[in-house]
């Protein structure tokens, strides 16, 4: 499936922001990820194509940053800080108590809990989650039963 | 501690705030009068030069002194670029998330001084992908600042054109070093280059280019401001002035960014009056000073005043000013083996020493912490670390040795324990 019409326009008005018309690859590829929910082989052809990149240019990015996808992801993708300074504030038992309380959404693929040695940069605010992309913060106590609520009636 | 109850802080000028400071609030604080002076009564090399007299050294990890970075750029014509790095992403470090959220208009000011000081016109921010609110802000602060003239074309009625451009980057540590993030910026993966040329004479576009972090760039409005003499009186002149914000968290209970002189406090002091103590009352095991990108100090250093020069006395590095604490209770194998892991994960793998290397570093701190060790490993991490460190083209590979180096020196006891005892001696986290 190509991409929307406002997707090819969006991307084009990006190449005229920058001083060389690379620059607009990543950005591009983000929007069209935005658009195809990831990033499938013709999507990334068809977005180098608009950028005026070899298709190898576009999918060695895409292959590279965390936050690209080349395969489907769940609708609801929840990924938990377990780098140093959020492991010693509890981010093990956020990762157990988040498997724990979504079973069924997990079994049945609408919720992704996953850990990552990643640092998002909230580490005062521990134990911590990206919710897709939104932070949730200080996972403790009454904070991480709302999540699992949230999630579950999702 | 009087030195924190007295400071009144430069940077993070409203402690506890959640909201960002409106172009009108930060006018009203003093904001864009540093802009306007170095505009209307400063020729760029004036900046230049008030900035070094400044002793401002960077706040991303280095120390670079800024103001001498700044006189790399060659007056030669053509354009030149500004390339903020706000790909602030390494473990415990929260610093300039929160400038940029409360204060991004300093953020702005700063850079549009270092634009006007290397005459150059556009710079980017490059701000990691994760920072989706932060980003948003940036947005709208530099929209107010476009629409009141004080950035963009003719900036405050002059002939100066300074254009601010957020570039969100994509999940990737490796984009905060500073070739690497060009390369980003460029549309290429993220490698970092072989040097020289470096970015002042060869950076973005090839094209001489400035890099700095968040950070020290919300130091310059002040700098100019209320000059150099007045920024050497904060901190220990000349190699340790202005303010830091240290970045506390682990098991500490009041973990947050806290802005101080530099060397006005030492690490226990910081601890303990700023972090209101570790949890539990429980004994210090050691410190991360610069996340997890250099030495652990043991609890005998904590002593140590809170300074670039000072922490390097004490055998490590004040790098992003992260402390992370670990307390008697942590596990000393398990929290080198997370480390490793991260440095494992974000390797970009163009240096085979840095790839493999620390996939086998996490690979045997792992079974040493699950109690399969066995008696070779640590002379084997120690040979391995020194095949990585100074073998490769930046300076990740050098940064993943020291979870390894630091606390088989420092712990060996710990290791032993769980080698000769084929258990983890610690209760789980």
């Amino acid at each position: 499936m190509p991409l929307s019409a406002t997707t090819r326009a969006a991307i084009c008005q990006l190449v005229e922001q920058y001083p060389e018309r690379r620059t607009a690859l990543l950005p591009a590829l983000k929007l069209a990820q935005v658009d195809m929910g990831y990033l499938p082989r013709e999507t990334i052809a068809e977005t180098a194509d608009l950028i005026g990149v070899p298709h190898s240019a576009a999918y060695e990015l895409v292959t590279f940053y965390s936050m690209l996808h080349d395969e489907r992801v769940p609708p609801t993708v929840v990924v938990v800080c377990a780098q140093l300074p959020c492991a010693l504030r509890g981010a093990d038992a956020l990762v157990r108590d988040l498997q724990d309380g979504l079973q069924r959404e997990i079994a049945t693929g609408a919720v992704e809990v996953e850990r990552t040695s990643e640092c998002f940069g909230a580490c005062h605010r521990a134990p911590m989650a990206r919710v897709n992309d939104r932070y949730r913060e200080n996972l403790d106590g009454p904070a991480r039963k709302q999540l699992i609520q949230e999630l579950s009636t999702a | 501690m009087t030195v924190a109850l007295e400071y009144e802080p430069v940077l993070l000028t409203h402690p506890g705030r959640t909201a960002p400071v409106s172009l009108s609030e930060y006018q009203a604080e003093g904001g864009y009068v540093g802009w306007r002076k170095a505009l209307e009564k400063m020729t760029p090399d004036q900046v230049v030069e008030e900035v070094k007299a400044s002793g401002l050294r960077g706040r991303g990890g280095a120390g670079f002194p800024t103001g001498s970075k700044w006189g790399f750029i060659p007056k030669t014509p053509g354009a030149k670029y500004v390339a903020v790095n706000a790909d602030e992403s390494e473990p415990g470090t929260f610093k300039d998330r929160e400038l940029i959220e409360i204060e991004p208009h300093r953020v702005l000011e700063g850079i549009a001084l270092c634009c006007y000081a290397i005459n150059a016109e556009t710079a980017f921010i490059y701000i990691r992908g994760e920072y989706v609110e932060p980003a948003d802000r940036l947005e709208a602060a530099i929209a107010e600042a476009e629409q009141a003239g004080i950035l963009g074309r003719g900036c405050l009625g002059t002939q100066v054109n300074v254009r601010i451009l957020v570039f969100r980057g994509a999940g990737a540590y490796i984009c905060g070093e500073e070739t690497a993030l060009l390369e980003s910026l460029e549309g290429r993966r993220p490698m970092p280059r072989s040097r020289p040329p470096f970015p002042a004479v060869e950076g973005l576009y090839r094209r001489p280019t400035v890099i700095n972090n968040v950070e020290t760039l919300a130091n310059v409005p002040a700098i100019i401001d209320r000059g150099s003499g007045w920024y050497n009186s904060i901190g220990i002149p000349p190699r340790n002035t202005g303010p830091k914000i240290f970045c506390l968290s682990g098991r500490v209970n009041r973990p947050g960014n806290y802005e101080l002189p530099l060397g006005a406090v030492t690490v226990r002091e910081l601890i303990d009056d700023c972090g209101g103590g570790v949890i539990d009352g429980k004994a210090v095991k050691g410190v991360l000073t610069a996340g997890v990108s250099a030495p652990i100090l043991s609890s005998d250093k904590l002593d140590t005043k809170l300074d670039y020069d000072s922490i390097q006395a004490a055998g490590s590095m004040l790098g992003s000013a992260s402390l992370i604490v670990l307390d008697e209770d942590t596990c000393i194998v398990r929290s080198a083996a997370l480390m490793e892991e991260f440095f494992r994960h974000e390797s970009c793998g163009k240096c085979t020493p840095c790839r493999e290397g620390t996939s086998w570093l996490h690979k045997i701190l792992t079974r040493i912490e699950h109690g399969r060790g066995v008696p070779g490993d640590l002379d084997l991490l120690l040979s391995l670390s020194g095949e990585i460190s100074g073998k490769v083209l930046c300076a990740l590979g050098d940064f993943a040795t020291s979870p390894v180096t630091a606390t088989v020196k420092q712990y060996r006891g710990e290791y032993v324990a769980h080698i000769e005892g084929g258990r983890c001696p610690f209760k789980p986290w």
